[in-house]
């Protein structure tokens, strides 16, 4: 009994993770400035280091990507002529999955009907609806069409409505506009979350694929977005 | 897309050789011509007062923590983007936007209260500059709030955003924790928002400006040593009444104030859709061919 109560009063001290983290309609609160901590930007793949690229160890789950054998040309291309062809050397908006692990740190603004996603780099904006369809019809958006849900304590993001224009990464991987990205964010406890982006072109892979990441809480004292605004340098 | 367009015919009211594409109208547009916003006189200097004195026996929605609810979708109609803060007789724009009637309520001339070096420096950017927001760069504030199409208020936890449709993804975070402004360091577009209420006014000090935006498409401009105190107040369910006054002792011989209101957008289901500006723009090249240069800020007398 003693040892029992003593087991108790210690669980009672131990930090509560569903405790002051939901939001007032009982999902998780996901609000808050976030920023990987891996190379992805770089490369999503396996890759050593070069002059002025830290080696790192790849996101893509199984590391290879399935591109199609004419893809696979075109993404060698791309990574021949990375430094001019890469959209981001133009600053244009970087699409998704890539916007999540740029080396800048991104705003989460959670309400129940929406969640705005506000990113440092070139004052790029996500608004996540949640629970409504994808606009009809065929966009061509730089950064999607995001639709989102809640899958138990897991937001789940549908992205579709890309343009061909942007790539994965500063390595040449790319995609088209049949890209269909399905992202997963869930807590891990109140200060990492763990980001999954499901991958879907039929025109580019020949199955899907997925890469996954830990997104982490910026908690030092009045940190704040600051601005990259790419094109004004 | 929309944006683009209005940035054309902007183009077109300075350069007027080049040729220009026929606009639709916007719904700002359209609020123009009412006598009459949240039944106060939709000219700045009437509505300002009328208004206020509306917000004063209105009992606004409030949150969860009791602090009024701002949260929609807001329209700038008077505001007409900003194509001139002050009066512009006929015509600022091909397109019909028709003749700016200024939203400066203090100075009660309408005019910004510049030193004459910095009147001149105005006329000189109509005449040799581009309007940076042509360029696809961000508005600053207060343009942010008068800009084309729609801006977003969102209140979370300790901040408030507001998120823009147009203009090429622009955004503030206005912080409502009580932090000190950034160091003196930090120069940025959008400058840093510090938030606070006011019994049911949002009051917004906004520091750390660029001075690298203009106000509107007419050159008139800001130092880096702008400060922008905003006071939004919901006139009615449906009506904010929005007010900035600017402080920049390098620039203007005393402090300046504007209003003008921001309606709800009623649409059910309305969305603020994406607008890429940069990606695709060729409005600037129209620019250099037509001898404009960009512009990177004031130039303060020796």
């Amino acid at each position: 009994m003693k040892q029992t109560l003593f087991a108790l009063s210690f669980l009672a001290f131990l930090p509560s993770f569903s405790y002051g983290q939901r939001t007032g309609d009982g999902k998780p609160d996901l609000s808050g400035i976030w920023q990987v901590m891996n190379t992805a930007a770089w490369d999503i793949q396996d890759h050593n280091a070069q002059k002025g690229v830290p080696a790192g160890q790849g996101v893509v789950e199984g590391n290879e990507l399935p591109y199609t054998t004419a893809a696979a040309a075109k993404k060698k291309a791309n990574f021949d002529h990375r430094v001019t062809a890469d959209p981001e050397s133009k600053c244009y908006l970087p699409g998704v999955p890539r916007i999540t692990y740029m080396p800048f740190p991104f705003q989460i603004v959670q309400t129940p009907a929406q969640v705005t996603i506000l990113y440092e780099y070139a004052h790029t904006v996500r608004n996540v609806f949640m629970g409504t369809p994808h606009l009809e019809g065929q966009l061509y958006w730089w950064m999607g069409d995001s639709r989102g849900r809640w899958d138990g304590d897991t937001l789940v993001v549908d992205v579709t409505d890309f343009n061909d224009e942007t790539w994965f990464d500063r390595a040449g991987n790319f995609h088209s506009d049949a890209l269909h990205v399905v992202e997963r964010y869930t807590l891990l406890d109140p200060d990492h979350l763990n980001y999954e982006a499901t991958i879907e072109d039929p025109k580019v892979f020949v199955h899907p694929w997925k890469m996954s990441m830990i997104l982490n809480r910026h908690k030092e004292k009045n940190f704040r977005l600051l601005e990259y605004e790419c094109f004004s340098f | 897309m929309c944006s683009r367009l209005f940035r054309s015919l902007t183009l077109a009211a300075i350069v007027t050789t080049l040729a220009v594409v026929p606009s639709t109208p916007s719904a700002g547009q359209a609020s123009r011509n009412r006598p009459t916003i949240a039944g106060c006189p939709s000219v700045s200097a009437k509505f300002h007062p009328c208004a206020l004195a509306k917000a004063k026996d209105f009992s606004p929605p409030r949150m969860p923590d009791g602090t009024p609810n701002l949260q929609g979708i807001w329209d700038a109609p008077l505001a007409m983007g900003f194509q001139n803060i002050e009066d512009f007789p006929g015509d600022s724009a091909p397109g019909g936007f028709g003749p700016a009637i200024t939203v400066i309520v203090d100075p009660a001339d309408g005019k910004v209260p510049y030193f004459p070096w910095a009147r001149a420096q105005r006329d000189e950017n109509i005449r040799r500059f581009i309007d940076p927001y042509a360029q696809c760069l961000p508005t600053g504030v207060p343009r942010q709030m008068a800009n084309f199409r729609t801006r977003q208020i969102t209140q979370s936890g300790n901040l408030i955003s507001i998120v823009n449709e147009a203009g090429g993804h622009i955004y503030r975070v206005v912080y409502m924790d009580g932090r000190p402004h950034l160091g003196p360091t930090f120069k940025l577009w959008m400058g840093d928002s510090i938030g606070h209420w006011d019994g049911n006014t949002l009051v917004i000090e906004t520091t750390n400006l660029n001075g690298r935006w203009w106000y509107d498409s007419m050159g008139h401009f800001a130092s880096d040593a702008l400060k922008v105190t905003e006071r939004l107040t919901l006139v009615d369910a449906d009506t904010l009444h929005y007010q900035a006054t600017m402080e920049d002792p390098k620039v203007y011989s005393r402090p300046w104030t504007i209003v003008f209101p921001l309606e709800r957008i009623k649409e059910k289901g309305y969305e603020q859709m994406e607008e890429a500006c940069h990606e695709g723009d060729h409005d600037a090249a129209g620019f250099v061919l037509g001898g404009f240069q960009p512009y990177v800020g004031p130039r303060f007398p020796q």
